[in-house]
């Protein structure tokens, strides 16, 4: 069994249009995986469903072996599977960043000195160690997304959702964020999914789901993905700027490989066909 | 401009005060409260305004600092002072004319009236305001109120509420300058006209502010969610408040005082 199990999915709002009708996904542990979709395809909704904040109207889903509607184990669910919001200032409940930290566990009731030694770790998995004392209004977005982070990482959960964590980020916050995903993925082996509309962000993942309408477009590595430039287009998605220009290129006959993701990849490429003409 | 607004200002040092338990730093405010509504006579007001002092030099803050923050006061104290030099009635009259009388007791009453005000705010200030932070104090509350969860009082929740408050004041005040400016931008005029005017020119600055809190109720509250936060029950704290020996004296001392007030107003003269 998959560590996500989303199965048979339906969803609506009260009384609104079905967000899902018959959705399924699986993602397995310690992936990094990205989910993609304009505004209104039921992106923020899904990472909603995952950690039981919404309820499906039918269908299951599990996470960690654990159901969603299994009001019983909802915190051990929410505790392996924690989740950072978009707006940075709307999820920090302390005015001091160890304070913030210690929330969560807190909450689980985790011995004081354990909390300590909880609150220690996390801050300097996201390098806000020389922070902890700082007061949290003082902080840029970028930190302040650290600071919430490291908040999910203190209850030592398996994986984290990012519901478009960067969106309200400048670029420099953004770089710092994606980072820190990367390295928890990779270093940690915490299984990331990361919910957005920035195409670049999108690349560096290992999977990307593509959403539309409640119903996913494509699913693939990101080299699948970006190669179906025209799909992506008629669903109001782009691709990254470079993937992008090699297409146009493409369509100009120079025969460029699909799924180009990166700059220095098409800088390759271009030479190569221009060394061999 | 609206930046300048703080609650309640903290500063933070390593003082004696700063190091005493925020529970005890609030029972020792109360009976240094009741000591200062009790004094009734010169020499209890001498002792008084003496632990005042103490109290100031023992909070390693600069007595500059103290002074500038009772400023505001200012206008309070020489209202209560006035109101008591007209209203007060004795024996020894000094000025009489036409409606108003003054007398010398009233004179002699309303300066230890200015007196017990600014040592009841020095004194609530340099203990609890100045010398410990907000989180402290509201951590401190809820652990001297927890009694009244037995009669159902929800403690925990009142304490939440006061953390997330203070939290959330800076965020508030930021936002609405962003929505002051956003509607001077549109042509909106704050500055002129009577008060009703300005009044009126206040609705477009508070909808949308009231509008964009509920959103961040509702955002926050998922973010708690998501964090397993369940109310207090099972709940632990990092920072556990210990008392020490010296928190259990210095309160000692203060009881002290206080009941040495009430003894202390049988003699000298009384106000």
């Amino acid at each position: 069994m998959s560590y996500i199990e989303v199965k048979d999915l339906v969803f609506a709002y009260d009384e609104g249009e079905k967000v899902f009708d018959g959705f399924n996904l699986a993602i397995e542990k310690g992936t990094y995986t990205a989910v993609l979709g304009r505004n209104g395809s039921g992106k923020s909704t899904l990472a909603k469903l995952l950690c039981g904040i919404l309820q499906p109207v039918s269908g299951s889903v599990c996470v960690g072996g654990l159901s969603t509607a299994d009001e019983e184990q909802l915190y051990k669910l929410r505790r392996s599977c924690g989740m950072i919001f978009q707006n940075p200032d709307n999820q920090i409940v302390a005015s001091v960043v160890e304070e913030d930290v210690a929330f969560a566990p807190e909450n689980l009731g985790v011995p004081s000195a354990e909390i300590r030694k909880i609150v220690d770790e996390a801050l300097s998995l996201v390098g806000m160690t020389e922070y902890a004392k700082h007061s949290t209004y003082k902080l840029s977005g970028g930190q302040k997304q650290r600071v919430a982070i490291a908040g999910v990482l203190a209850m030592r959960p398996q994986c984290i959702i990012f519901d478009e964590a960067t969106a309200m980020l400048d670029p420099s916050g953004r770089r710092d964020i994606t980072a820190t995903m990367k390295r928890l993925n990779k270093e940690n082996g915490i299984t990331v999914i990361n919910i957005t509309h920035y195409m670049n962000e999108a690349a560096e993942a290992d999977r990307i789901v593509a959403l539309d309408g409640g119903k996913i477009l494509l699913d693939g590595t990101p080299e699948e993905v970006f190669s179906e430039g025209e799909t992506l287009r008629r669903a109001k998605l782009a691709t990254p700027q470079i993937t992008e220009l090699c297409d146009a290129l493409r369509e100009c006959g120079m025969p460029l490989k699909k799924g180009i993701l990166h700059t220095m990849q098409a800088a390759d490429a271009i030479e190569n066909y221009v060394k061999g003409l | 401009m609206l930046k300048d607004i703080t609650l309640g200002q903290f500063f933070p040092g390593n003082s004696l005060l700063h190091r005493t338990d925020p529970r005890f730093k609030i029972l020792i405010l109360l009976a240094f409260l009741v000591g200062v509504i009790a004094a009734k006579s010169v020499y209890s007001f001498a002792l008084i305004l003496t632990v005042t002092v103490l109290l100031t030099a023992l909070s390693r803050l600069s007595p500059k600092t103290v002074l500038k923050n009772l400023k505001p006061l200012i206008f309070i104290l020489i209202f209560t002072g006035i109101l008591n030099v007209f209203l007060y009635k004795g024996d020894n009259i000094l000025v009489d004319w036409h409606f108003i009388h003054i007398y010398r007791e009233g004179l002699i009453y309303a300066a230890f009236m200015m007196l017990r005000l600014a040592c009841l705010v020095t004194g609530s200030f340099v203990v609890l305001t100045y010398t410990t932070s907000p989180l402290d104090i509201s951590d401190a509350l809820e652990s001297l109120l927890k009694p009244l969860k037995l009669i159902r009082l929800p403690v925990h929740e009142f304490a939440m509420m006061m953390t997330i408050a203070l939290r959330f004041i800076p965020t508030l005040v930021e936002e609405t300058d962003k929505i002051m400016s956003a509607q001077k931008a549109r042509g909106a005029d704050m500055e002129s006209g009577g008060l009703r005017k300005r009044i009126a020119a206040l609705v477009p600055i508070l909808v949308p502010l009231f509008v964009s809190s509920f959103r961040r109720a509702d955002e926050l509250a998922e973010a708690m969610e998501c964090r397993c936060y369940h109310g207090g029950e099972g709940r632990t704290k990092m920072k556990q408040m210990k008392s020490r020996f010296a928190d259990w004296a210095f309160f000692a001392v203060m009881l002290i005082i206080c009941v040495s007030v009430f003894f202390i107003n049988r003699f000298g003269v009384r106000i």
